[in-house]
């Protein structure tokens, strides 16, 4: 068993931004991602899930840190002060 | 005064909130639900539109999208200067308000049943086409110090977005199906129509009342506007509608079209487009207090002006 140290990012944020930071994501180099629907409770307030665009998604990305690196900062930059954003970073350990 | 019994279940919905039932609508069927009103509602005025002749609908869907567009431009001012909001939320409330709501027209079109008056088919195009140009002049009255827009995204969202989409294909097969050809359909589509649309307020009513209990950091000046905003729209949509020559029932419908502030379609395109505006506010106040206002007060005083003005006019 050969395990490839990667690192896992996950982004949560507000479901109306899906097809935008998709683009993102991809035109930054990421090879894929995983999102599912949410619902929370954060500084940007209560978003029930109730409607469509009221809730909340959490984008899964692994790939090298690099990567999740410019992913970072893409975002930070340009939705942070606008939108319910967070990331965070773990290391995790690929196994196909 | 008229009433139409199917805003009740909005009641029920508000008060499901507030009691903190545990209630829930699943996502997907407030989807299946949302697709069902607006194909409906396309339908409809897709098959009374065949019997109009078209080239007659050109010069009043310019006024009426005229004056539409005023709306939005007249709320503006009176949000930034009377109200002293910042530039973002100013353009996004005036937006909401400039667009349309279909359940609030469902509402009108129930009650427009349940007295048995008829209205003009192409109220259905108005619905359509008052959807749009608000988002875009809330844009653009947003876009100074904003940076840059996405009008790609926008445009997408406005025009290829579901309710447009939806509302626009059902016309479109209402008008060449025909009366005739819409048959088989009638049971799903018009006979069920105030089932579903009944369904569709209970959650409407759920969703509101996490915007009702919230209503008291809105302020009175927000609160007046959510108010007085619709009721004044009517007065033009009614005095617009008589002088067009519309039906008692199509004044009506155009009354409530301008009164009515968009909540699904205008939140998620201002989202976008203007992300410094608090979609707290611009919802708050279109779900949480115009949208109960228009059907329970607002839709009654617009059908009794509109046969006041034709019985002026008699």
């Amino acid at each position: 068993m050969s395990a490839k140290p990667m690192t896992l990012l996950v982004i949560v944020t507000e479901a109306v931004l899906e097809d935008i930071l998709i683009d993102e994501i991809t035109e930054l180099g990421a090879h894929g991602y995983t999102i599912v629907d949410g619902r929370g409770r954060g500084t940007h307030g209560t978003r029930s899930g109730r409607w469509t665009q009221g809730g909340n998604i959490r984008i899964e990305v692994i790939g090298n840190a690099q990567l999740c690196e410019r992913i970072v900062d893409r975002l930070k930059t340009a939705y942070e002060h606008n939108y319910g954003l967070l990331m965070y970073t773990a290391p995790v350990e690929l196994q196909n | 005064m008229q009433f139409e019994p199917v805003v009740l279940f909005f009641l029920l919905g508000v008060f499901a909130g507030l009691v903190r039932s545990d209630l829930k609508i699943p996502g997907s069927i407030y989807d299946a639900l949302s697709i069902f009103l607006l194909l409906a509602i396309g339908l409809q005025g897709g098959v009374k539109l065949a019997e109009f002749p078209l080239s007659e609908l050109i010069l009043p869907s310019l006024a009426i999208l005229f004056v539409g567009s005023l709306i939005p431009l007249v709320c503006f001012p009176v949000l930034r200067y009377l109200g002293r909001m910042t530039r973002a939320d100013s353009a996004s409330i005036s937006a909401h308000y400039g667009s349309v709501s279909v359940v609030t027209f469902s509402v009108g079109v129930a009650l427009l049943a349940q007295e048995d008056i008829d209205f003009e088919g192409f109220m259905i195009v108005f619905l359509v086409l008052l959807e749009m140009p608000a988002l875009v002049i809330g844009v653009m009255l947003a876009r100074y110090g904003a940076g840059t827009v996405r009008w790609g995204k926008l445009f997408q969202e406005v025009f290829f977005g579901k309710s447009i989409l939806l509302l626009a294909g059902g016309l479109v097969i209402g008008f060449v199906a025909g009366p005739e050809g819409i048959k088989p359909l009638d049971i799903l589509f018009f006979d069920l129509f105030k089932g579903i649309l009944a369904l569709f307020l209970l959650e409407m009513g759920l969703v509101a009342a996490s915007r009702i209990t919230g209503l008291r950091d809105y302020g009175l000046f927000l609160t007046s506007f959510a108010i007085i905003t619709p009721l004044l729209s009517a007065v033009v949509g009614t005095i617009l509608g008589w002088a067009l020559g519309l039906s008692v029932g199509g004044t009506m419908l155009l009354a409530t079209l301008y009164a009515s502030a968009s909540y699904i379609a205008a939140p998620a395109a201002m989202r976008i487009a203007v992300p410094q505006a608090n979609p707290a506010l611009s919802i708050g106040a279109s779900l949480g207090i115009t949208f109960p206002f228009n059907i329970f007060v607002g839709i009654p005083i617009y059908f009794w002006m509109s046969q006041f003005i034709h019985s002026l006019g008699a």
